[in-house]
């Protein structure tokens, strides 16, 4: 012993605390949420590695500065220095080039990991996922472009998410898949998932993208075969937005699956963030200038199209978006040229509101 | 709470300036260093430009400017750095009128260029006009999206740097027709020469980026 | 002179005066040209007294008002003295038939002045940003909104995440400031008038961030990103001019603190016999007096973007969203290395001194913190893995940002070596420089997880992220900014603190931070992300959520022990010893407080600063004294 006696009892202590941090401690403090995706197997893994590798770093590091602080320590009375000792070039030399080993092997196990994640896959079904201050939408191009306000995915499908934005960054995230890809206005973005796990999940907007971020929430549902198949079909077979009467549209563009007005107004008669849409047609409204109005076809289309224009008291800080009147003349061009229909939005939501009495 | 710093030795406390080529040496040092930093300032402009300026299709490409109108300014402004070292070379050899005349020369063509930017090239004014068949009055408005931004970032901060010198110039000058310099200790005209030939090389580098690099386009 | 007349006309109330009067001429001034020619605001009008007025014309108010803040002050007297050709001659002392204290209420030249100003206004800043924390804490503690709006959370934490910012660069500030010039045996700074005003301009860059607050708030981060930013209340432009002014202050302390280094160090102090803390301060300023200069650019743009409508991240005119990040995070990564290389060099200084033992390895140590200032402008990308950019630049960032470990693990590894065998003693700034090892250790070994993108897909924008920086800056920064506190106080004001309280503060802070710390990075490992005002109950976060919270009121408590400490201990402890820690750095071979001049003689090295446990070795040796003196 002699001489070794310090660093013999140190690498057992060290030994025992990695082991006891890993198990008792980062173990249990650091959990991660069920693993529902194939990409979260290879992820995984790749967190066990560095929670070894942050249990032993912590474990060598905190062992010797207690041991130190404990053993060596200034006996009281004691005025002396410790021992003249300036340094010494080996052992920095071996601790600059082992953890060249440990970061290089973790860089080209995190590489080749990733170029697991990123590549295509045979039979990959494309979804088209956009986000909008405060919702998400998914459109299905292999299924007749199902427009969607859930994600619904085929478990082991492969699926490639093509992110776009309409406004600001966004950010697609469903922890139990683990992985994670902003959306941002003006290009595509991709995401690769193979679900593996059937139940239901939340896609959680991960970039701040302003007044309701925390709520841009949106539901996953992954299905089996059957049940997806079925879901397909009931939405294909949907009525067409032109034998819809605008009752039923104007609830379309009220929901997620159309511009996500529920985001912010309810039909409850609740109003968090903005006035609630129940028994709103025909309401008496205190606007902040002191004037009222009365809510008709003409206040309803002003406000839409101008949400600063006439403010209703108690909702001064504004949150609505002012560029609805663009986003409905693109959809109604759009239904035009694949229905051949003619629609006001406009006109269907105030239709909508009537009924919510 | 008492004195946070104490007061003895009261003889020292107005009387402790770092001997001159001492501070002389930190000035330089110091100067440089605030080059450098700039270096970083316009070298992300122009970062920026061709991140900015580059079209999915045509590759780099660039606002369409009155060539003519660049060259000029260019040459300006190449031409009032060679005045000012005939200025600085005229103090270190003691030639007071030769320094001063050297100075304004500066100025003026400092002045010149500005114009041609900002009145010219910017067209603040919403001027129309024609001198030979070249026009004189550029085009490109704020709003004419991405293909102006970057253009308008760029010339503005370099024009910013230009007045900054003009200013600069023109206080150097007042301290020197006062006399203030000497052949041994002119610190303030050499900062200024150092600061006026580094805004004429940015534009050096500015000048093929905004004029001639890249795919003529109209605003995108 | 009354007290209450001289701090009512200190330099602090009339540039607050000149910066309101020069917002308001600025905002006039803009307007009435408008006017004139009859042009038509572009971007959002604000009301202001009744009237519409424009956001470009706030934003040349905020420029002209920090020019009045300046002015009124007095910061610029000098120079404009000098442009008109008049003689300035550096003025030292307190102001003539006024206090000794006044000096530190008004604009001095003198860098101890300056450091002091710097660390007290550095405390201030961070109990705001520090109330900030606790009242959106509050507010997280449950699910559920209870006491905030979205709104105000979103600005209480894109406010506090900056006001902290501010309040490190400021301590950086505080410590480079006071200490440089000290330890290399110098006079003051190499160019006293440009530190005054480093200093003074950050004053009114807080101010503005602070007024951001008041006129709309703003809800995109600290990282200000477009698009969002351009959509934002008119808080987010003050946000975006405050950070941009306080660029100034860092690129001209930065430069000042390099040059007095590299013209001004004592006769016989060659670069690797300088005191290690030297070493991270010029380190540190390498990265200010660059970087600071991309970020602002970006911040510029974004300025213009909504003031004049100039396009160049907005998408819709063709802009990138991506460049902005690009230009942001050039600086944004390198500068958490200036927050804590300053730090790391504390603790580098502090070890050697309370074990009684040389550092181990100083070469290493000083050349690893050039080598993280440098290895730390090769890894900014590693924040926008998730961003969309080309998936090349992804495999390539990662491989550098793994490598900034391993100068950091010199470090480490060097600390502990000097620990070995050291006899090692436990008084408050020891205690703070270990809690700092422990601290910024956790904080450094939770970035690489973060460094390797697969796993940083899942990491991303979660609070593992959050509990990754605190532990880095409190550990990196905040532990040792106390630990240096507490070590300088008896040469700062020539009395020792209360010993108990600085270890009650010491033990109610460790356990606090690692509460938080961890339970906020489990929070992030379980799926919470950051910058939500609220999360859904039932996925099992609730608990964690209130020892969090808990844990910040203790943090809390804790730093207001110390601020009643340093009050208290100014005016009723003893007399300090002139050297309390034994310690061979020039600083304590000198009376304290410092003379107005630091070194009446000067003095010259004879040998390295850390030959602690060598008989008969001294560091530095006083020029004998001229007669008389
Ligand atoms: C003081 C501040 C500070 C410091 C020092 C660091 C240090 C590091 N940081 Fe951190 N970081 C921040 C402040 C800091 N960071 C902030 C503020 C953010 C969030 C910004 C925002 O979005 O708001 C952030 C975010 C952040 C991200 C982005 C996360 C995301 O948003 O997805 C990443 C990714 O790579 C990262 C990595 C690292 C790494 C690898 C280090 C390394 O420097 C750490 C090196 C240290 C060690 C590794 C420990 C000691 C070493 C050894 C004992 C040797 C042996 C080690 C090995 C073999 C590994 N950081
Ligand atoms: C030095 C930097 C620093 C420091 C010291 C702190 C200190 C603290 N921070 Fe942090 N924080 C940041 C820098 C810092 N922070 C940054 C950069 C962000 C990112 C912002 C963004 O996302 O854009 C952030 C974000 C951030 C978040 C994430 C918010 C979100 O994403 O939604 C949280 C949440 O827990 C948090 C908590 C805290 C707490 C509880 C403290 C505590 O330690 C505070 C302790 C309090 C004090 C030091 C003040 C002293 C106390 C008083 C004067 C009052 C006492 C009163 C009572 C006790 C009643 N901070
Ligand atoms: Cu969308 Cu956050
Ligand atoms: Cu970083």
């Amino acid at each position: 012993m002699g001489k070794y006696k310090h660093f013999i009892i140190v690498a057992v202590l060290v030994v025992l605390t990695t082991l006891g941090l890993k198990f008792l401690v980062f173990g249990p403090m650091f959990q991660l949420p069920v693993q529902a995706s194939e990409q979260g197997v290879s992820i995984d893994t790749m967190f066990e590695g560095h929670f070894w590798m942050i249990s032993f770093l912590f474990a060598l590091i905190m062992v010797l500065v207690f041991y130190s602080a404990v053993v060596f320590r200034r006996k009281p009375g004691d005025e002396t220095d410790g021992p003249h000792v300036h340094g010494n070039t080996a052992l920095e030399i071996i601790w600059t080039v082992v953890p060249v080993f440990a970061v290089v092997g973790f860089g080209i196990w995190g590489g080749v990991t990733l170029k697991q994640l990123l590549s295509p896959v045979p039979d990959e079904m494309t979804i088209k996922v956009t986000g909008r201050q405060w919702a998400w939408s998914f459109q299905y191009p292999e299924y007749e472009d199902i427009n969607s306000a859930e994600l619904v995915l085929l478990k082991d499908q492969p699926v490639v998410l093509e992110l776009s934005s309409s406004d600001v960054l966004h950010s697609f995230w469903v922890p139990e898949f683990r992985v994670k890809q902003d959306a941002v206005p003006g290009r595509t973005t991709t995401l690769r998932i193979t679900p593996t796990m059937a139940g239901e999940y939340k896609v959680r907007c991960a970039e701040i993208c302003g007044f309701d971020h925390a709520n841009m929430l949106a539901p996953v549902r992954v299905l089996e075969q059957a049940e997806f198949t079925a879901w397909a079909d009931e939405r294909m077979n949907a009525p067409k937005f032109g034998e819809m009467t605008p009752e039923e549209r104007g609830a379309l563009w009220y929901s997620n699956e159309g511009f996500a007005c529920e985001g912010c107004h309810t039909i409850d008669g609740t109003a968090a963030t903005a006035p609630s849409w129940l028994s709103v047609y025909g309401r008496s409204e205190q606007l902040t200038d002191g004037t009222t109005v009365t809510v008709d076809d003409a206040y309803i289309r002003q406000s839409i199209l101008d949400p600063q224009s006439q403010i209703v008291a108690g909702f001064e800080a504004v949150q609505m978006p002012a560029d609805f009147g663009d986003q409905f003349s693109a959809k109604q061009a759009e239904i035009a040229a694949t229905e051949g229909v003619e629609i006001d939005i406009i006109n269907d939501i105030i239709a909508y509101m009537q009924t919510l009495k | 709470m008492s004195s946070m710093i104490a007061n003895t030795h009261e003889e020292h406390a107005h009387s402790h300036e770092l001997p001159w080529p001492e501070q002389l040496k930190a000035n330089r040092l110091g100067l440089w260093l605030f080059m450098l930093s700039e270096v970083f300032l316009f070298a992300a402009l122009l970062v920026a430009r061709f991140v900015l300026w580059n079209d999915p299709v045509l590759g780099v490409v660039r606002p369409e400017l009155s060539q003519e109108l660049g060259l000029i300014t260019t040459t300006v402004l190449l031409l009032s750095s060679f005045f000012m070292n005939r200025a600085e070379t005229a103090m270190g050899q003691n030639d007071q009128k030769r320094f001063l005349s050297g100075l304004l020369t500066t100025a003026v063509l400092g002045t010149a260029f500005f114009i041609g930017v900002v009145v010219m090239e910017w067209n603040i004014f919403g001027l129309q006009g024609e001198l030979f068949g070249i026009e004189l009055f550029g085009h490109l408005r704020p709003s004419d999206g991405v293909i102006s931004g970057i253009f308008f970032a760029m010339t503005g901060m370099h024009a910013l740097h230009v007045l900054s010198g003009i200013v600069f110039i023109m206080i150097v000058w007042n301290n020197g027709r006062r006399g203030l310099y000497t052949q041994e200790k002119h610190w303030g005209v050499e900062a200024c020469a150092i600061y006026w030939h580094y805004v004429d090389v940015v534009w050096v580098f500015f000048y093929p980026a905004l004029y001639l690099i890249g795919t003529a386009v109209h605003a995108m | 002179m009354g007290k209450l007349r001289i701090i009512l006309t200190s330099a602090y109330v009339r540039g607050l005066i000149g910066q309101l009067v020069g917002t308001l001429l600025g905002i006039g001034f803009l307007e009435a040209i408008r006017g004139a020619m009859g042009l038509s605001p572009t971007g959002a009008t604000f009301n202001l007294f009744g009237t519409e007025v424009a956001e470009s014309s706030f934003v040349f108010g905020a420029i002209i008002g920090v020019i009045g803040f300046l002015s009124a002050a007095g910061v610029l007297t000098d120079w404009f003295k000098w442009m008109i050709g008049l003689k300035t001659p550096l003025n030292h002392g307190a102001p003539a038939g006024k206090p000794e204290w006044s000096r530190y209420l008004n604009v001095d030249v003198n860098h101890k002045v300056i450091g002091i100003q710097y660390g007290i206004t550095s405390i201030l800043v961070l109990l705001v940003g520090g109330i900030f924390a606790i009242i959106f804490r509050i507010e997280l503690a449950q699910p559920g909104m209870q006491w905030l709006t979205n709104d105000q959370y979103n600005t209480l934490f894109s406010a506090h995440g900056i006001v902290m910012i501010a309040s490190i660069l400021l301590g950086v500030g505080a410590m480079t400031n006071y200490l440089v010039p000290l330890m290399i045996g110098a006079s003051d700074m190499a160019f006293p008038r440009l530190n005054a005003f480093s200093y003074w301009v950050g004053v009114p860059s807080v101010v503005l961030i602070l007024a951001g607050m008041a006129v709309g708030g703003w809800d995109t981060g600290w990282v200000g990103y477009a698009p969002l930013s351009l959509r934002a209340p008119l808080g987010v432009q003050l946000f975006l001019l405050g950070f941009w002014i306080n660029g100034f202050s860092s690129i001209a302390s930065a430069i000042n603190v390099i040059v007095t280094t590299a013209t001004m160090r004592a006769k016989g102090m060659t670069w690797f016999r300088m005191p290690i803390f030297v070493w991270a301060a010029v380190a540190a300023s390498l990265i200010q007096f660059t970087a600071t200069q991309t970020v602002g650019v970006a911040l510029m743009m974004s300025i213009a973007e909504r003031a004049i409508g100039l396009n160049f991240f907005s998408p819709v005119g063709g802009g990138n969203p991506i460049l902005y990040q690009h230009l942001f995070w050039f600086y944004s990564h390198p500068v958490v290395y200036v927050f804590v290389l300053p730090g790391l060099g504390v603790i580098s200084e502090l070890l050697p001194v309370f074990t009684r033992k040389p550092l181990f390895g100083y070469k290493w140590i000083a050349l690893s913190s050039l080598g993280i200032a440098l290895v730390g402008f090769l890894v900014w990308a590693h924040h926008m893995f998730t961003a969309g950019m080309a998936d090349s630049l992804r495999y390539l960032f990662m491989f550098t940002t793994m490598f900034v470990a391993i100068p950091t693990g010199v470090k480490f590894f060097s600390w502990v070596a000097t620990l070995w065998e050291g006899k090692m003693s436990f008084e408050t700034p020891m205690l703070f420089t270990l809690g700092a090892i422990s601290v910024f250790l956790i904080g450094g070994i939770s970035g690489p997880i973060l460094g390797t993108v697969p796993t940083d897909l899942h990491l991303h924008d979660s609070y593992w992220v959050v509990g990754h920086f605190h532990a880095t800056m409190f550990g990196g920064f905040i532990f040792p900014f106390f630990a240096a506190l507490y070590y300088w106080y008896p040469k700062i004001t020539g009395r020792m603190y209360k010993e108990s309280l600085g270890r009650l503060h010491f033990w109610l802070m460790v356990p606090g931070f690692w509460v938080m710390s961890f339970g906020q990075m489990s929070l992030g490992i379980a799926g919470m992300r950051r910058r939500i005002a609220d999360y859904e109950a039932g996925l099992g976060f609730e608990a964690t959520h209130i020892l969090v919270t808990m844990a910040a009121l203790v943090i809390g408590w804790s730093v207001l022990i110390m601020v009643y400490n340093f009050i208290s201990s100014a005016r009723t402890q003893e007399k300090a010893a002139t050297n309390p820690w034994r310690s061979r750095s020039p600083e304590w071979q000198i009376p304290s407080p410092a003379p107005e001049f630091n070194y009446d003689v000067p003095f010259e090295v004879v040998g390295d600063p850390y030959d602690y446990g060598l008989d008969e070795s001294t560091y530095i040796q006083m020029a004998p004294a001229p007669a008389g003196d």
